[in-house]
């Protein structure tokens, strides 16, 4: 199991793998939609590296603005 | 010269001594990134780069930096390396006008060689890399992103073509962040309030001249394809879509067909912008992607972003000048030339003649006025127009020398600008400054007993050549 380095989840998934078999890997996490490859610096693949400014808390997505805001649909 | 593809520009730029080929083994991490950002510290005048073995690729390939300097963006224009850039921004200002110039339609495209409508992976065709560190992922942003008013379908003037940046955030599944003011986030906007879903193509690896012209800011109903036209002096070359009624650029690399969800945001971001700072994470667009075609070996071209110079500061610069040129002109001949070359305009310098006193602040006005300037345009240098404005040095002179602060500073405040602006606050808004850098003339105090400027020595230019001459035997 893989943690998300951004937002901790375990909810990841295997993303892809490389063309070329065996090279690496990529995960995405479907919670907070970060994606990150298995060779990146560890700032990317760690979670207690990742960059705590840019950390994101699950519980806590409504503070992410809403961009553009969704258009009401017409009344026909 | 025009330029069908990108192919044909990379082996003009390597014909010039402007490309150069990396063979040695690189990894997606962070070599991409590091290579580009390393590009761009080496001057105006640098190469564009071309990677042709990526860890985990067979024959994958990686353009970077391809407008990213003034020979390359005199390519670009078909014009010698070495032309001066207040001379591209002249003929670039030039062919301007020749809009519109009907486009060329043809039936196939080289992209039509491939094709993939199921089990698509987006990472087996792109060498897809992440640019700067705290990205949330792998971007494409440097792709010419279709669409059309669903109100106004057959419109060919309203379709669009802009360059957005695009999270990839599945195998075929990306993120968009269409700003509301742009095009596209108009299209987006009238696709929702229909409850529709927006189709798009993507072109990927286009070649230059659309590429320039998809990071202009022309009007809503103005045709890229038309302007490219202008701009290349002959009809530029589209396809018609396989699954919509969008145009694609004939010689792109790789096409995305799918649809921008509507009344759906996901999580999107950060990434580091073009202002140099990161954009912070957003709810945004999803589009999902239903085929995908491409040429034999396609190379993916992308754009790196951070602190300037980057290649934003031309592939974003005479094309961002010109039409604030223009508009500019329509209220005052007197202005000789505009260099927004920085951040898109954030900051405009204007060379101008002056009439009388208070002149050049009506100019730096009027630029913040203009459509470009209600989003940019938020420090605005004056000079006078025996001053180069792509001239640096000429301008710090003038700012240092013509400048009285109690007397040549205006501030307009709580103006519009960019979000994206990380200065503004909130984002958004912000106080904008004019700063009058021309010699003052009456009725102001000053006009009267102005210093006079030490004017070059009679045969200036004449020894100009000559030096030349000797210095290239």
């Amino acid at each position: 199991m893989t943690t998300c380095p951004r937002c901790d989840s375990n909810e990841t998934k295997v993303l892809c793998e490389s063309p070329v078999k065996g090279c690496w890997i990529m995960y995405s996490c479907p919670v907070c939609t970060f994606t990150w490859r298995s060779t990146e610096p560890e700032a990317i693949t760690n979670p207690e590296m990742y960059n705590p400014r840019f950390k994101v808390d699950p519980s806590d997505m409504g503070k992410y603005q809403i961009h553009p805001p969704i258009a009401q649909k017409r009344k026909s | 010269m025009v330029y069908r593809d990108l192919r044909s520009f990379l082996e003009k730029l390597e014909e010039e001594g402007q490309l150069v080929r990396i063979t040695q083994q690189v990894y997606p991490e962070p070599d991409l990134g590091s290579a580009a950002r390393a590009v761009n510290n080496l001057g105006d005048q640098a190469p564009a780069l071309l990677f042709n073995n990526i860890f985990g690729y067979n024959n994958g390939r990686v353009a970077l930096n391809v407008h990213g300097s003034w020979p390359n963006h005199a390519l670009m224009m078909g014009l010698p390396k070495d032309t001066p850039v207040k001379e591209q921004f002249l003929e670039f200002a030039r062919r301007w006008k020749n809009y519109p110039v009907p486009v060329e339609r043809v039936d196939t495209a080289p992209f039509h060689a491939n094709q993939v409508t199921e089990n698509i992976n987006l990472f087996d065709i792109l060498p897809l890399f992440r640019l700067n560190r705290d990205d949330s992922g792998c971007f494409i942003d440097k792709a010419c992103v279709i669409s059309r008013d669903l109100d106004d379908p057959d419109h060919f003037g309203k379709q669009n073509v802009g360059i957005y940046r695009l999270q990839v955030k599945g195998k075929d599944r990306l993120g968009i962040q269409p700003i509301p003011t742009h095009d596209i986030g108009i299209h987006l906007r009238i696709a929702e309030e229909r409850g529709e879903n927006l189709p798009v193509a993507i072109a990927i690896g286009c070649d230059p001249v659309i590429t320039t012209i998809a990071g202009s800011p022309l009007t809503y109903e103005q045709s890229e394809y038309e302007m490219a036209g202008a701009i290349q002096g002959e009809p530029y070359r589209i396809v018609r879509a396989k699954h919509s009624n969008l145009d694609i650029p004939w010689g792109a690399e790789v096409v995305l067909e799918g649809e921008i969800i509507a009344g759906y945001r996901e999580l999107e971001g950060p990434f580091g912008e073009f202002t140099g700072s990161y954009s912070d994470a957003r709810h945004q667009p999803v589009i999902q992607i239903k085929a995908i075609y491409y040429r034999d070996n396609p190379i993916f071209e992308n754009l790196y972003l951070g602190m300037s110079p980057t290649e934003m500061d031309f592939i974003t610069s005479i094309n961002t000048c010109v039409p604030l040129y223009h508009q500019l002109k329509e209220a005052f001949p007197e202005v000789e030339a505009v260099n927004a070359n920085f951040t898109q305009g954030l900051i405009a310098i204007i060379s101008t003649k002056t009439r009388f006193g208070g002149f050049a602040k009506a100019v730096g006005m009027r630029a913040m006025t203009t459509p470009h300037g209600l989003g940019y345009c938020k420090i605005v240098i004056v000079v006078d127009d025996f001053v180069d404005p792509f001239n640096l040095s000429q301008v710090m002179w003038a700012l240092s020398t013509r400048v009285a602060p109690d007397k040549d500073l205006v501030v307009i405040p709580n103006a519009s600008v960019l979000s994206l602006d990380p200065s503004s606050e909130p984002p958004g808004i912000t106080h904008k400054l004019i700063i009058d850098a021309t010699t003052p003339k009456a009725p102001e105090s000053r006009g009267e007993e102005f210093a006079p400027i030490v004017e070059p020595p009679r045969d200036t230019v004449k020894w100009e050549k000559i030096l030349k001459e000797l210095i290239n035997k």
